[in-house]
């Protein structure tokens, strides 16, 4: 869901141009706040509809598994029995109605419940998206600094180049990378998976998990699980977390040499404030505000980015279940996985509404 | 008028309420783990296979019967070493009249969950296959069970369809046949993985002690296990399983696990085989390669428009004479697979290798003979031969295989071949009605000759490829009846040579089982036999 928000030129004042942003669209907060909430509905409908008319286009999964075995009269029977010899209508109104009862169904390749699914690798996902945005963040804005204070001189073109590439650079090539230095050549960091297995099976026999392993291993004070889980995350969050870092290290700078000019930081600057003061407060803070608005934005980006990087990395959680059952045309599960990522997308973009709106009055609604 | 920073800070709020939101919809949902961490001793085997299913209702694949066969009892299993059926849990299993297998069960087995392992569980196993019928299950095995009776806690009675069945005591050790325990598993429905782990439904070897599908199995050595395979040399067995094989080869090198078992590539095989910290361990596989000839489509076929039956039979044999099965499997596969001269693998009863004899030079091309034969038979060279194969199905190596076997079939300019490929949701529906020739793979769906033949060469088979020879039809059918293990050998034997004459197909190779080993890791070699059945329970360290 694209967001109808237009960014604000972080040097404003953001205050003295309230009431003008009001006046202009003429709307209140709420019915703002409505319509962008009332718009995830239609967005996801769309999406749901979409993935499911897709799917069907390739062929039913009873003839993609088991095609080469059977005959032509029972495979026409097992597809009969599974109902995919239906009307493709009546199979979608069917799913519909399916859908607003709460009702997932089971995946077809190994007969889950597909909210197990999405609960138990979604929080596979969540951890690899936070701890891509860690990275993101420690890269982005340091050096989103440090590149527009020194504008224009060699730091500022590695920076911008290196940013650039970060986003420019497919993930899994990233990620093969990374597997191919840090796993094979040096050996420092593991190639695959979330843990070893003795801190698998320590995590996994926790009463009450949440699933996110780092926040586990704290709960449970077991250390050691906690090292491995870290060694285990690092290549994965740098491979999509780069990804991100890119897009806020050239927004920090952007904005930051904006207010860096500003006529009150050269007053600043002329009573003998410090540079680092001038520019680690008087202006980055006000350039903080598109890049929170931005941050929930890359959120879509670390979803789909996290599809390749799960892959690459075993990390299992929803985009590695979402590649395993589309090679396996599981149409049940991947209209699952997607509904789910589609309601963090717009869920997610709802907030980012929400918050701009809220920090900044100029957003016209 | 609110401030910049109480706003920001509310914001905040908003975007950890959400992240918290989230996060609460996504936690795993409980667990069934039960032990902590694996112990020094303990052995563990990666895999790239899956679990569809624990249920064996439900499922029909290597990944899930590799484990069914550590966690449930079976009534005949395989000793390691050997193919052929013995009692499991049984202490007596046999034909008490044609249509009657009558089984004993051992007295006082006892499920992992306190419950009693009878007859009860025995003929709800089987009753509740045949009624849930799942899609993706094994039912299609009981094509000749009539019904079950439990006249007694330890007496088993099959009735069934066609008397002497002499492949049902392969079906009682195939996928179709874990007994399961009848207080934890519905009659009508496939159960989840969860509610079996939770149920502690185990009486095989090992029960499942952590288990994160398609993630990690913990297996511990079950005491209550009282069968063939007798007590593991390893009380816990841990199960990694892995998408990408070459992760799976990486761990193996690096020692993170002690045992990798299916599926690494061929070149994978071949530098693990380099490498002195591992042990590459090779054993029979039940994996046949063949080209499929459809009899009313090959040139001068039946439906042809110069339909000659000598001659097309003249068109097979060549391409019997030209092909160079050992070329195939060490440049492509590496020696991962190996030359098959037989319509049934090396290592089961009753496997001989007619091709070797009647077509090539003692197993290697002939152009000479191929060339012979089709001047006798009249055919003018170069003919023309339509190859299908099927890049998505049957391994990414199948490319090269074919090209391989079209460089081949042109050698001396006797054939000329469209080689084309097709992708599999297509390839499976139009193998049967557009392709005079095409590859096919075949997997046993339990250890008897058998299940080579009749799938094959039987009338109405489900190659569909109109090849029909009365005598092979009643052979196909005589050996299933025949009591007497020799000649039902003999009749096994005859088969597999009238079909080496009529080549209804082109067998080309077996796939050899392959399993690589730290060199600490003993009683791999064990297990790597014709039952295809991977038993954790041999391997120690």
């Amino acid at each position: 869901m694209s967001s109808l928000i237009e960014l604000p030129d972080a040097a404003d004042d953001p205050t003295a141009t309230a009431a003008r942003g009001r006046s202009k669209a003429g709307g209140s907060l709420g019915r703002y706040l409505l319509v962008r909430f009332l718009l995830i509905f239609p967005t996801i409908f769309i999406l749901v509809t979409l993935v499911f008319f897709l799917m069907r286009i390739t062929g039913d999964p009873i003839t993609a598994a088991m095609g080469g075995r059977l005959t032509p009269d029972q495979l026409a029977q097992r597809i009969s029995e599974a109902g995919y010899d239906r009307p493709l209508p009546v199979q979608y109104v069917e799913y519909l109605g399916q859908v607003f009862t709460g009702n997932f169904g089971r995946t077809l390749t190994d007969n889950r419940a597909v909210t197990e699914v999405l609960l138990t690798y979604g929080a596979a996902t969540l951890e690899l998206a936070l701890n891509a945005l860690v990275i993101a963040l420690l890269v982005g804005i340091p050096f989103g600094l440090l590149a527009a204070r020194f504008r224009d001189k060699w730091p500022d073109a590695v920076l911008r180049v290196a940013a650039i590439l970060f986003y420019a650079t497919p993930v899994f090539f990233a990620g093969l990378l990374l597997k191919l230095v840090f796993g094979v050549g040096l050996g420092w960091l593991p190639i695959a998976g979330r843990a070893g297995i003795d801190s698998e099976l320590a995590l996994t026999g926790l009463g009450a998990p949440t699933g996110i392993y780092w926040l586990d291993a704290i709960r449970s004070g077991n250390w050691d699980a906690l090292g491995d889980v870290g060694r285990h995350a690092v290549l994965p969050a740098v491979a999509l977390g780069l990804l991100t870092a890119g897009v806020f290290l050239r927004l920090v700078r952007t904005n930051v040499i904006g207010t860096l000019g500003r006529e009150y930081v050269e007053a600043g600057r002329s009573r003998g404030v410090s540079e680092y003061r001038l520019l680690a407060h008087h202006s980055f803070k006000p350039a903080l505000i598109p890049i929170i608005t931005v941050m929930g934005l890359q959120i879509a980006l670390l979803l789909g980015g996290a599809v390749l990087t799960e892959s690459t990395f075993e990390w299992k959680g929803l985009g590695f279940m979402l590649a395993q059952y589309l090679t396996a045309r599981d149409f049940v599960a991947v209209q699952g996985i997607v509904m789910l990522l589609a309601v963090i997308v717009a869920v997610t973009n709802f907030t980012v509404d929400v918050v701009a709106a809220l920090i900044d009055p100029r957003v016209r609604y | 008028m609110t401030s910049t920073p109480t706003r920001l800070r509310f914001a905040a709020a908003v975007m950890g309420a959400s992240a918290l939101a989230l996060t609460a919809c996504t936690g795993p949902s409980g667990t069934t783990a039960t032990s902590g961490t694996a112990t020094g001793g303990t052995i563990t085997v990666g895999t790239t296979d899956k679990v569809t299913s624990l249920d064996p209702a439900g499922s029909y694949d290597n990944g899930s019967f590799m484990v069914m066969n550590q966690i449930y009892p079976f009534l005949m299993n395989s000793a390691p070493g050997s193919p052929d059926p013995e009692a499991d849990i049984a202490e007596s299993a046999e034909f008490t009249t044609p249509t009657e297998y009558t089984v004993k069960l051992k007295p006082g087995l006892k499920w992992a969950n306190g419950n009693d392992l009878d007859s009860a569980d025995v003929k709800f196993t089987f009753d509740r296959q045949v009624k849930i019928a799942d899609p993706n299950g094994p039912s299609s095995l009981l094509g000749n069970l009539d019904s079950v009776e439990a006249p007694d806690a330890t007496t088993v009675v099959f009735k069934l369809k066609q008397g002497n069945d002499q492949t049902f005591p392969q079906i009682l050790g195939s996928p179709v046949a874990p007994i399961v325990d009848d207080e934890v598993f519905p009659a009508d429905e496939v159960l989840d993985d969860d509610s079996i782990v939770s149920g502690k439904a185990f009486a095989g070897p090992y029960a499942i002690d952590s288990y994160k599908k398609n993630e990690l199995i913990a297996f511990k050595a079950y005491d209550g296990y009282q069968g063939l395979l007798g007590a593991p040399a390893t009380p816990t067995v841990n199960m990694k399983y892995y998408a990408d094989s070459n992760n799976l080869k990486l761990d193996i090198q690096q020692g993170n696990i002690d045992v990798a078992y299916r599926s690494l590539t061929p070149t994978d095989v071949e530098s693990l085989g380099k490498d002195s910290k591992v042990k590459v361990h090779k054993g029979p596989g039940g994996e046949l390669r063949y080209i499929v000839f459809n009899f009313d489509t090959i040139p001068f076929g039946a439906a042809t428009s110069d339909a000659d039956a000598a001659k097309a039979l003249a068109v097979r044999q060549a391409a019997a004479h030209l092909v160079d099965r050992q070329a195939i499997a060490t440049q492509v596969y590496k020696d991962t697979y190996t030359p098959a001269y037989s319509y049934v693998p090396a290592g089961f009863t009753g496997a001989i290798e007619p091709l070797k004899d009647l077509y090539g030079d003692n197993g290697g091309p002939s152009v000479d003979k191929a060339k012979a034969t089709l001047e006798a038979a009249g055919v003018t060279t170069p003919v023309t031969l339509n190859l299908q194969y099927n890049p998505d199905h049957y391994g990414p190596s199948s490319g090269d295989e074919y090209a391989m076997i079209k460089n081949q079939l042109e050698t001396g300019g006797l054939f000329k071949v469209n080689l084309q490929s097709t992708e599999w949701v297509t390839y499976q529906k139009s193998r049967i009605t557009d392709y005079p020739m095409y590859q096919l793979g075949w997997f046993p769906d339990y250890s008897d000759a058998d299940n080579y033949l009749s799938p094959f060469f039987a009338k109405d088979n489900f190659l569909n490829n109109n090849y029909d020879n009365a005598d092979v039809d009643r052979m196909i059918s005589e050996q299933r009846v025949t009591v007497d293990q020799a000649k039902r050998t003999g009749l096994i034997e005859d088969i597999q040579t009238a079909v080496a004459n009529d080549l209804s197909t082109l067998p080309l190779l077996q796939g050899a089982q392959v399993a690589v080993a730290g060199t600490n890791v003993q009683g791999v070699d064990q297990t790597l036999d014709a039952s295809f059945k991977f038993r954790l329970g041999v391997l120690s360290k």
